[in-house]
């Protein structure tokens, strides 16, 4: 085959890459192939994968509906906004604040949205460092602090439950 | 000369020549993305929470001993060159050697089990075995998913199981694949169709180092694209269908090529490709790759090409340019490296 950039010499790069949701195949020869900046990164030692996510997040942005109001995961604050420019989401609690959206998602990329695999029933509590017990001793006592100031009595329950539990188990 | 490397096996069985079809099929391969529950995703983490995430994740492997006597890695411990070998070796990505964040990697003694550390995801577990293995693969890398996970505690939940940073790899969060030569579908130009054909169903074909990376010497990974809503074991069999399918395209393509005019275009081809290989006294990666291809599969075709599958396999491993650069005990800029590329080569011809 014969490279679809210069026709004179013989492809000897493949290249598959998704442009706006659809697939584009690229048959170059390396001149023509190290002309458009795809050096083989072993030999440069230089390689990019931001085309790759610059593609997957074009993926999302284009399937995913807009929200209505600013969505945010309660676990690490992602948006959801930042999580359809990326690709990518923050923490595990995004799978529970984002679900509906999640499992549109899934359905589209996965053609299905309930798990079928290995089921997991958890593993023992992690032996945290010190420094970071004091960092999420800390980032709860401000959580707190704030559920108070709001009234959020509910939440400021739930972050004490968590609280006297970290204390406790490393207290 | 980066010390590191000195403890790596010159040979890997991964890379031997095993089972049916070993001229098609290189190598099988299963990973599992996981995450620890309680941590945000690499993307989202401060440096120290990546610190804490990798020493936690390396003990625990530890703690498997299923890497007894194997390599623990700090990636900020090594040389562009030995992260370049690690990723030669399939035992981690070009994401992860290419991380400036607090990222590690774990490989086992035989090579054939890594754990990547802070790529993607927390954690990537993976199990390479010789030739068309799935079944096998999949049982090993269940053994050592299974193992760490009653060591910590992965972030997973009945709707979408394994959570992951990206949608994409929810669910199973597995991902098989084989490493596949398709010289003849190549060089009959089939190859966009059958690449068009695969993406019907439900599998990715990638370069040889897997995502985006660039096809060479007609080596493809043949994976799953999707990874929810079937089982582990109905994943692999899609696979296995979809491989199978593909050896028996390849083999038609190889009887074709040696049907009437064709035959000896291609026996010339195939011949030349060996006489540019056995005398060439300069040698680039990439037009080694181009012409061991035709050779390895004009050793498929019975002829005499000098050496076997496994030494072909081998071979392959050890012409890249971090292993080059390892066999020759020191750091070598490209021309040098082809030169050497092309003597190594001349003696294992010889």
């Amino acid at each position: 085959m014969l490279c679809e950039d210069c026709r004179s010499h013989n492809a000897s790069v493949f290249l598959k890459v998704a442009v706006n949701n659809k697939v584009k195949e690229l048959h170059l020869c390396t001149a023509c192939a190290a002309k458009k900046g795809m050096g083989f990164g072993l030999e440069t030692g230089a390689f990019n994968i931001s085309d790759i996510v610059g593609n997957m997040s074009g993926y999302f942005k284009d399937f995913l509906p807009p929200e209505k109001k600013t969505l945010r995961c309660g676990g690490c604050g992602l948006k959801y906004s930042e999580f359809k420019e990326s690709g990518r989401l923050g923490c595990p609690a995004c799978y529970g604040s984002f679900e509906p959206q999640l499992a549109e998602l899934m359905s589209r990329i996965h053609g299905a949205a309930q798990h079928a695999g290995r089921a997991y029933s958890g593993g023992p509590a992690l032996k945290l460092s010190n420094a970071e017990i004091a960092r999420r001793l800390e980032e709860l006592r401000a959580a707190l602090k704030q559920a108070v100031a709001k009234e959020d009595f509910e939440g400021a329950a739930r972050l004490r439950d968590e609280l006297k539990l970290l204390e406790g188990r490393h207290g | 000369m980066a010390e590191a490397l000195k403890t790596f096996r010159p040979y890997v069985t991964w890379a031997n020549a095993r089972g049916g079809w070993p001229d098609i099929i290189f190598s099988t391969r299963v990973r599992f993305a996981r995450n620890l529950e309680g941590f945000p995703f690499p993307n989202r983490a401060e440096p120290r929470q990546l610190g804490e995430i990798r020493r936690l994740a390396l003990a625990a492997v530890k703690d498997t001993g299923l890497f007894s006597r194997g390599h623990f890695l700090k990636f900020e411990a090594l040389s562009s060159l030995e992260k370049r070998f690690l990723v030669e070796r399939h035992h981690v990505s070009h994401a992860l050697a290419a991380a400036v964040l607090p990222a590690g990697a774990a490989v086992s003694n035989d090579e054939d089990l890594s754990a990547m550390v802070n790529e993607e995801d927390h954690l990537r577990l993976q199990c390479l075995s010789a030739g068309f293995s799935i079944e096998e693969t999949l049982n090993a890398a269940l053994k050592l998913d299974e193992a760490l996970g009653r060591a910590l505690p992965f972030a997973f939940s009945p709707r979408f199981g394994f959570l992951t940073a990206c949608p994409t790899n929810a669910g199973t969060g597995m991902r098989v694949s084989c490493l596949v030569h398709l010289p003849a579908l190549s060089r009959l130009g089939r190859m966009p169709q059958v690449l068009e054909n695969l993406s019907h169903l439900s599998v990715t074909a990638r370069g040889i180092y897997g995502e985006g990376t660039m096809v060479l010497g007609d080596f493809y990974q043949i994976s799953n694209a999707t990874c929810l809503g079937r089982s582990e074991e109905d994943f692999c069999q899609n696979i296995d269908r979809v491989i199978r399918n593909l050896i028996r395209q390849e083999i038609a393509a190889r009887e074709e090529l040696l049907k009437g005019p064709l035959k000896v275009k291609t026996e010339d081809a195939v011949y030349r490709a060996l006489g540019l290989l056995k005398h060439a006294r300069t040698l680039s990666y990439e037009e080694f790759m181009q012409n061991v291809s035709l050779a390895r599969m004009g050793a498929a075709m019975g002829w005499n090409m000098g050496l076997d599958f496994s030494t072909f396999n081998q071979v392959t491993l050890l012409m890249q340019p971090a292993h080059i650069q390892a066999a020759a005990g020191r750091e070598l800029n490209p021309a040098a490296r082809d030169a050497f590329r092309a003597e190594f080569l001349r003696k294992k011809l010889a």
